[in-house]
C-alpha cells in the first residue's frame, strides 16, 4: 500500500504485452556488465535459485489494486527528513533474515579496474561501427521498453547478475513486520529499521501517525542493548523482499539513465551512472547516513534494457523531504561519490539547472557523432585517471591543475574522505536559519521591488532577439552599489532561457563578462571569442575573428546565428585611454548582421557622457537607472526573506533599514546588518549556554 | 640539586612561556567579551553553517591580532581536521593582483596535492580560484584567506578583492576573507563596489588595560606548584615576586613602561629583559632586575649625548630652554650668549667663557643634533644670526642633568625652578 496506485498500474499491467512487441525478445537476460566484480562470497550464500526474469504475479498486483489507503506520512521542514512508508519486514530471527550491519564493502582499485575493463570494449565497437558507416546508433530521449516508459534522467533498478534476481515475486507492498499481513489499515515506517507497522498491531496501539521520527518498539529495545525476537511468519508464507530492500543489501543496482540508443543489431541500451548504497563506499555506512541514502557515483557503464527492472526515484533533499506518495521506491541521495579518490562531494543544484538547459537546448535526435566523440574522449580520460591511479604521477597526466588544460584532472581530487557529521545531523534553530536567509549568497525565490526595472529588461532584451535585425542595441544600466543590478538581469536571462525551454522564444546565447575579473580590457575579446566558440586564441586574433563576424555575419554553422546577448559588468573597468575597446564593442550592434546585444553595468550615471561623443551616441540612448532602495523596499526585501522564521522583531527590521536607507540604500548592507544582528544574539545565547553548562558542572 | 640549576630550569620555563604566544593569551581567551572567542565564533560558524563571512582585524601593531589569530585557527584545524584550508598573503609582497592571484593558486595547489604551473595567466588563474572554490564548497572544506597588511591590498583597481568577495556571494562556496591591519580605517580605503560586498564585520584589538597589564605580569611571572621545580622553591619564588609586584615602585616601572608604548609585544618584550637580568645566585626575581630592563627597553639616545657634553654645552642648553620658557618663540645664538651672560651676571658662576669658546660649544651641539636650526633657510649667514631650536625635551633635559657626573648646582637650581 506504499504504492500509489497510479504507478502500479502503469508499469505492471503492460509489461506481459509489450514483452511481445519487442522486436528480439533475448530469452535469456542479459547481464550487466558491471556488477560482477563485487565480492562474491557475501551474496551467494544469500542467492536463492529463481532465474525468472520479472516475475510479477496477478495476485500481487490485485493485491495492491485494491488496497491503498493513504500512506501515512509525517512532514518535517528539515530537509534530510523521512518519508514515512509502509514496508515490509526486513529483520526477522529466521534464516534468510538480512544482516543488516553489513560489513563496509570498499570499491577496491581492483574492482574500479575490472569495471573499466568491461565498458571499453562497448565503446570500441561504436568506435569500429562508425567507422564502417554501415549502420548507426540511433539515440532517443525516450523509450517504451518492457511496459515501461524510460526517459533519459530516468532512475532505474538493474539487475545485479542473473541469479540474483531471486525471489519468486516481486513485491510492491509491503506487509506488516507483526502480522505478516498487508490489508488496508494504516501502516507507520520505523526510521530505522524501515520496517513497516499497522498501527494496530503495534503495542500499544496508535491512534494515528505521530509527528516526527518514530522508532518501532524493536529497534528501540535493541539500542538498549536488549535481544530482540521479532515475530515469525506465519507458516506456508515465505517472507517477500521488495526490491528496496534488495538494492540496501547491494541484491540490485540503482542506476541513473544518461542517454539511451538502439544498436545497429536491434537491442536497445542505455549509458547508465551508477548510485552507491553507504556500505559499498571507503567510509563505510556512517551514523548519520540515512537509511534510504544513496550516493551518486563518478562511474559510468553501458548496460542493455532488458536488465531493467524498474523505476525508483532519486531525490534530492528538497524534493525527498516532500515526497508524499511515491512509494517504496524513493531514495535520497545528496552527495557523489568518487569511486577513484573515496571521497565525497556535495552535489550542486546549480549543476543541475545548467545541465537541464543544454539538454533543452540540443534537439532531440542526437547525432551518433556527437555521442561517440564524447566516449572516445571518456575512454581517453578514463585511461588518464588509471595511469594516475597505478603508476603514480606518470609523465603523461602530469598537467597543472590551475592551467586550463589539466583543470578536469585536479579538482577531482578535492573531496571529503568522510562525510562530517556536524553538516548532517545539525538542527538549526530559528536563529541560524535566519541567517542563513540572509546570507548574500542565498539567491531569494522572488525578486521584490525591482518588477518595473525587471519589465524594462525583459522587454528590452525579447525585443532585440525578436526583431530579425536588431540594430546597435544597447541598454546602459547604472545604480549605486547593492540595488540589484546584476541580479534583475540574471533573473531576466533565468526567465527566458524558461521561454526558450517551453518554445516561445527563438533561442540565442548569453555571454557575462565582468570588467574587474579581466586581467586587462584588451582581455574581452577573448573571453568573448571564447565564449562565442569555444576556441581560444589571443586577443588581437579575437578582435580580428570577432569584427569579421559581426560586420560580415555569419554563413551557415549551426547555431552560430542565434542572436547574441552581452552583459559586462562594471563596464566603467574598460575604459582604456583611447576608448578604443568600448567602442569597438558598442560599434559591433550597429552592424547590420552582427544580431548582438550589449548590456553594460556600471556604478556611475554619467559614464556615457564622461565618453568620447561617438561612444556616448552609441551607448546613452537607451538607460535604465537603479535608484537606491528606500527603507520600505528594504523592509520589504529583508521580510521576504525573513517569510516563515520568527527571529526578528517588525521594529528591528524597519530600523536596520531606515538606517541604511538613510546612508546608502544598498540592500547588500542592510541584509548583511541584520545577519550580524542575528550572529550577535546567537553568540550571546550560546556563551552564554556555555557558561550555564560550565557552572553547573 | 644547587640553587643556580633551579634557577636555570625557572628561567627556561619563563623563558619559554614568553615565546608562546599560546600561554600569552589564553587568560584572554575564555571571557565572552574577548577577540578570542568573538573571532572564533565567526570563524566556526562560517565552517559549520556553511556561509560566507568576512573580517577585518584592526588594530595598532604589537597588540597581537596576528597571534589571536593564529590560535584561532589553529584551535579551528584542530577541532574540524580536513575541513579548513588556511591561505595567507601579505600585503608587502602580494600586492600586486597578479601575484597575489599566483600565490593563492600555488597555495591552493600545495594544500590539495595539485600540479601547479608559474606559467600561467592571470585569467586562468582567477578562473581556477573560482573553481577550487566551488569545488571545497561541495566538499564542506572552507578556504580561509589571510591578508595581512590589508590596508595595501586596496591599492589600485582592488581586482583582487573584487574576485574574492564576488566569488563569496555565490551559494556553494565557503569562505572566508579575513583582513588583518594597523590602519583603523582600512575598510573605508576600499571602493564603493567592493565595500558593498563585504561584510563589515570588524574586530578592534586595543592595547590592554593597566589592570589587564597587572593580570598578564602575574599569569605570565608566577611560576607553576605542579611543575618539576621543588615546591618551597615555587612558594617562595612566587612570594617574592607577588611582593613585588605590590610596590609602589613596580608600579611606576609599568607605568613608565606602558606611557611610551602600552602594547602587549613591548610588555613582553620588557619581562624578557627582566627574566634575563635575573641573578641566577640567589634565583629569585628582584624589583633591580626589572628597573635594569626598563633602561635597556628604553635607550634613549638624546640622554646618552648628552652624557659626554661639556659643562659650558650644558649652560648653553639650559639657556635655550630658559629661553623657551618665556615663550621667546625665535632665538639665536646671541640671544643665548645674552641669557648666559645675565646668568652669569647673576650667579656669579665659576665657569664664563669667552665668546669664541661659546660659539664653539654651540656649533658642538648643532653637530651633536641636540639642537638645530629652525629652517633652512639663510645658508649664507653665519652660524651665529641664523635661529635656532632645542631638540630635547625638559624631561630628557632634566634627567640627563640629574645623571651628569659632575652638573654644577647652579644648573640643577636654574632647572628645578623654572618648572
Amino acid at each position: 500500500m506504499a504504492e500509489t496506485p497510479k504507478k502500479a498500474t502503469r508499469s505492471l499491467p503492460k509489461s506481459k504485452q509489450s514483452r511481445h512487441q519487442n522486436p528480439t525478445p533475448s530469452p535469456s537476460t542479459p547481464i550487466p556488465p558491471t556488477p560482477q566484480s563485487l565480492a562474491p562470497p557475501r551474496r551467494s550464500s544469500r542467492l536463492i535459485s529463481s532465474p525468472e526474469p520479472l516475475p510479477s504475479p496477478r495476485s500481487s498486483r490485485q493485491a495492491l489494486l485494491i488496497s491503498n489507503p493513504k500512506t501515512p506520512k509525517k512532514s518535517i521542514d528539515q530537509s534530510p527528513s523521512f518519508a514515512k512508508n509502509v514496508k515490509n519486514p526486513k529483520r526477522k530471527a529466521g534464516t534468510d533474515s538480512i544482516d543488516c550491519a553489513l560489513s563496509p564493502v570498499s570499491p577496491d582499485r581492483y574492482e574500479v579496474e575490472k569495471r573499466k575493463k568491461c565498458i571499453e570494449p562497448k565503446t570500441r565497437v561504436s568506435g569500429k561501427l562508425k567507422s564502417e558507416g554501415k549502420k548507426k546508433r540511433v539515440y532517443y530521449r525516450k523509450v517504451v521498453y518492457d511496459g515501461g516508459e524510460f526517459a533519459v534522467g530516468d532512475d532505474v533498478y538493474v539487475k545485479r547478475r542473473e541469479e540474483a534476481s531471486s525471489d519468486e515475486e516481486d513485491p510492491e507492498v509491503e506487509e506488516c513486520k507483526v502480522c505478516y499481513k498487508a490489508g488496508k489499515a494504516v501502516m507507520i515506517e520505523c526510521d530505522d529499521c524501515l520496517g513497516g507497522f499497522h498501527l494496530k498491531c503495534l503495542k500499544p496501539p496508535l491512534k494515528e501517525v505521530p509527528e516526527g521520527d518514530w522508532i518501532c518498539g524493536f529497534c528501540e529495545a535493541r539500542k538498549s542493548g536488549k535481544e530482540v525476537v521479532f515475530p515469525k511468519p506465519p507458516k506456508g508464507k515465505k517472507r517477500v523482499r521488495t526490491l528496496r530492500e534488495k538494492l540496501l543489501s547491494s541484491d540490485l543496482w540503482a542506476t541513473h539513465i544518461e542517454s539511451m540508443w538502439k544498436e545497429v543489431n536491434g537491442s536497445y541500451w542505455f549509458r547508465g551512472r551508477w548510485y552507491i548504497i553507504p556500505e559499498e563506499t571507503a567510509a563505510g555506512r556512517q551514523p548519520h547516513n540515512l537509511r534510504r541514502e544513496l550516493y551518486r557515483a563518478n562511474d559510468f557503464a553501458d548496460i542493455e534494457m532488458e536488465s531493467i527492472l524498474r523505476h525508483c526515484y532519486v531525490m534530492n533533499p528538497k524534493e525527498f523531504g516532500s515526497a508524499k506518495n511515491e512509494g517504496d521506491d524513493v531514495f535520497l541521495c545528496e552527495y557523489e561519490y568518487d569511486i577513484h579518490w573515496h571521497s565525497f562531494k556535495r552535489l550542486a543544484e546549480i549543476d543541475n539547472d545548467e545541465e537541464d538547459g543544454e539538454e533543452a537546448d540540443s534537439d532531440e535526435d542526437w547525432k551518433s557523432c556527437q555521442d561517440s566523440d564524447s566516449d572516445a574522449e571518456e575512454v581517453e580520460y578514463e585511461e588518464e585517471n588509471r595511469n594516475r591511479l597505478f603508476t603514480g604521477l606518470s609523465k603523461v597526466s602530469q598537467l597543472a591543475a590551475n592551467s586550463r588544460k589539466g583543470r578536469t584532472f585536479g579538482l577531482q581530487k578535492i573531496g571529503m574522505k568522510r562525510i562530517p557529521g556536524l553538516v548532517r545531523s545539525h538542527k538549526q534553530t530559528e536563529l541560524e536559519r535566519a541567517k542563513a536567509t540572509l546570507l548574500l549568497a542565498t539567491l531569494p525565490k522572488s525578486l521584490p521591488c525591482r518588477n518595473k526595472e525587471v519589465e524594462e529588461i525583459t522587454s528590452f532584451i525579447k525585443g532585440a532577439i525578436c526583431d530579425d535585425q536588431c540594430l546597435g542595441r544597447c541598454l546602459y544600466i547604472h545604480g549605486v552599489p547593492g540595488t540589484g543590478k546584476t541580479m534583475s538581469v540574471l533573473a531576466v536571462m533565468r526567465n527566458l532561457k524558461s521561454e526558450v525551454d517551453a518554445g516561445r522564444v527563438k533561442p540565442y546565447c548569453f555571454v557575462e563578462i565582468n570588467g574587474l575579473k579581466l586581467a586587462s580590457p584588451d582581455n574581452i575579446y577573448r573571453v568573448i571569442y571564447e565564449a562565442l566558440s569555444g576556441h581560444r586564441v589571443n586577443s588581437k586574433k579575437a578582435l580580428q575573428l570577432l569584427n569579421e563576424r559581426f560586420s560580415n555575419g555569419i554563413k551557415g554553422g549551426k547555431g552560430d546565428n542565434r542572436p547574441c546577448i552581452l552583459l559586462i559588468d562594471e563596464l566603467d573597468l574598460l575604459v582604456t585611454r583611447n576608448q578604443s575597446v568600448l567602442y569597438n564593442i558598442l560599434d559591433w550592434p550597429t552592424k547590420p548582421h552582427s544580431k548582438l546585444v550589449v548590456i553594460g553595468i556600471a556604478n556611475t550615471m554619467d559614464l556615457p557622457e564622461k565618453l568620447l561623443p561617438r561612444i556616448s551616441s552609441r551607448m546613452g540612448i537607451q538607460r535604465l537607472c537603479f535608484g537606491p532602495y528606500n527603507y520600505q523596499q528594504l523592509q520589504e526585501i529583508i521580510s521576504t526573506r525573513l517569510k516563515g522564521i520568527d527571529a526578528f522583531e517588525k521594529q528591528a527590521i524597519e530600523f536596520a533599514s531606515r538606517k541604511v536607507a538613510a546612508v546608502s540604500g544598498d540592500a547588500r548592507r542592510a541584509l548583511e546588518i541584520c545577519r550580524r544582528a542575528a550572529e550577535l544574539t546567537d553568540y550571546r545565547i550560546k556563551k552564554s549556554a556555555s557558561l550555564l553548562n560550565v557552572a553547573s558542572s | 640539586m644547587g640553587r643556580e640549576n633551579l634557577a636555570g630550569e625557572a628561567l627556561i620555563l619563563l623563558r619559554s612561556r614568553l615565546c608562546n604566544p599560546k600561554f600569552v593569551f589564553s587568560p584572554f581567551s575564555d571571557s565572552a567579551d574577548s577577540n578570542y572567542s568573538k573571532l572564533k565564533f565567526i570563524l566556526s560558524s562560517s565552517v559549520t553553517e556553511a556561509c560566507n563571512n568576512s573580517v577585518l582585524l584592526l588594530g595598532p601593531r604589537g597588540c597581537g591580532k596576528n597571534a589571536v589569530l593564529e590560535l584561532v585557527i589553529e584551535d579551528l584545524l584542530k577541532e574540524y581536521p580536513d575541513m579548513i584550508s588556511v591561505i595567507k598573503l601579505n600585503g608587502l609582497l602580494h600586492s600586486d593582483d597578479n601575484c597575489a592571484v599566483k600565490e593563492i593558486a600555488r597555495q591552493l595547489c600545495v594544500e590539495h596535492q595539485l600540479l601547479f604551473s608559474k606559467m600561467v595567466s592571470f585569467d586562468d588563474n582567477t578562473q581556477f580560484m573560482i573553481g577550487m572554490l566551488r569545488e571545497c564548497g561541495l566538499a564542506h572544506k572552507t578556504v580561509m584567506f589571510v591578508l595581512d597588511e590589508f590596508d595595501l591590498f586596496a591599492q589600485g583597481k582592488q581586482r583582487l578583492l573584487y574576485c574574492l568577495l564576488d566569488a563569496m556571494q555565490s551559494v556553494t562556496s565557503q569562505a572566508v576573507v579575513i583582513g588583518v591591519s594597523c590602519r583603523l580605517d582600512a575598510d573605508q580605503l576600499l571602493e564603493k563596489r567592493v565595500r558593498s560586498r563585504f561584510s563589515h564585520r570588524k574586530l578592534l584589538f586595543l592595547p590592554p588595560s593597566k589592570e589587564d597589564l597587572q593580570r598578564l605580569i602575574k599569569h605570565i611571572l608566577v611560576l607553576p606548584t605542579d611543575s618539576s621545580l621543588p615546591h618551597d622553591y615555587v612558594v617562595e619564588f612566587n612570594a617574592k615576586l607577588l611582593n613585588i609586584l605590590a610596590k609602589e615602585r613596580f608600579k611606576q616601572i609599568i607605568d613608565t613602561l606602558s606611557n611610551s608604548d602600552s602594547t602587549c609585544s613591548n610588555l613582553l618584550r620588557f619581562l624578557f629583559s627582566a627574566v634575563c637580568h635575573m641573578d641566577l645566585k640567589s634565583g629569585f626575581l628582584l624589583i633591580e632586575n626589572f628597573k635594569a630592563a626598563l633602561s635597556s627597553i628604553q635607550r634613549q639616545p638624546k640622554l646618552e649625548g648628552l652624557k659626554d657634553c661639556s659643562i659650558l654645552e650644558l649652560y648653553m642648553l639650559v639657556c635655550m630652554w630658559r629661553l623657551e620658557v618665556r615663550e621667546q618663540d625665535s632665538y639665536n645664538f646671541n640671544s643665548v650668549m645674552k641669557e648666559y651672560r645675565s646668568i652669569h651676571d647673576s650667579f656669579q658662576t665659576s665657569d664664563y667663557y669667552a665668546r669664541n669658546v661659546c660659539l664653539r660649544a654651540f656649533e658642538h651641539l648643532l653637530e651633536r643634533e641636540l639642537i638645530s636650526f629652525m629652517d633652512h633657510r639663510g645658508h649664507n649667514q653665519s652660524t651665529e644670526f641664523r635661529p635656532a631650536k632645542l631638540l630635547i625635551s625638559y624631561h630628557e633635559l632634566y634627567q640627563g642633568l640629574k645623571s651628569y657626573r659632575s652638573c654644577p648646582a647652579i644648573l640643577q637650581k636654574l632647572i628645578d625652578r623654572e618648572r
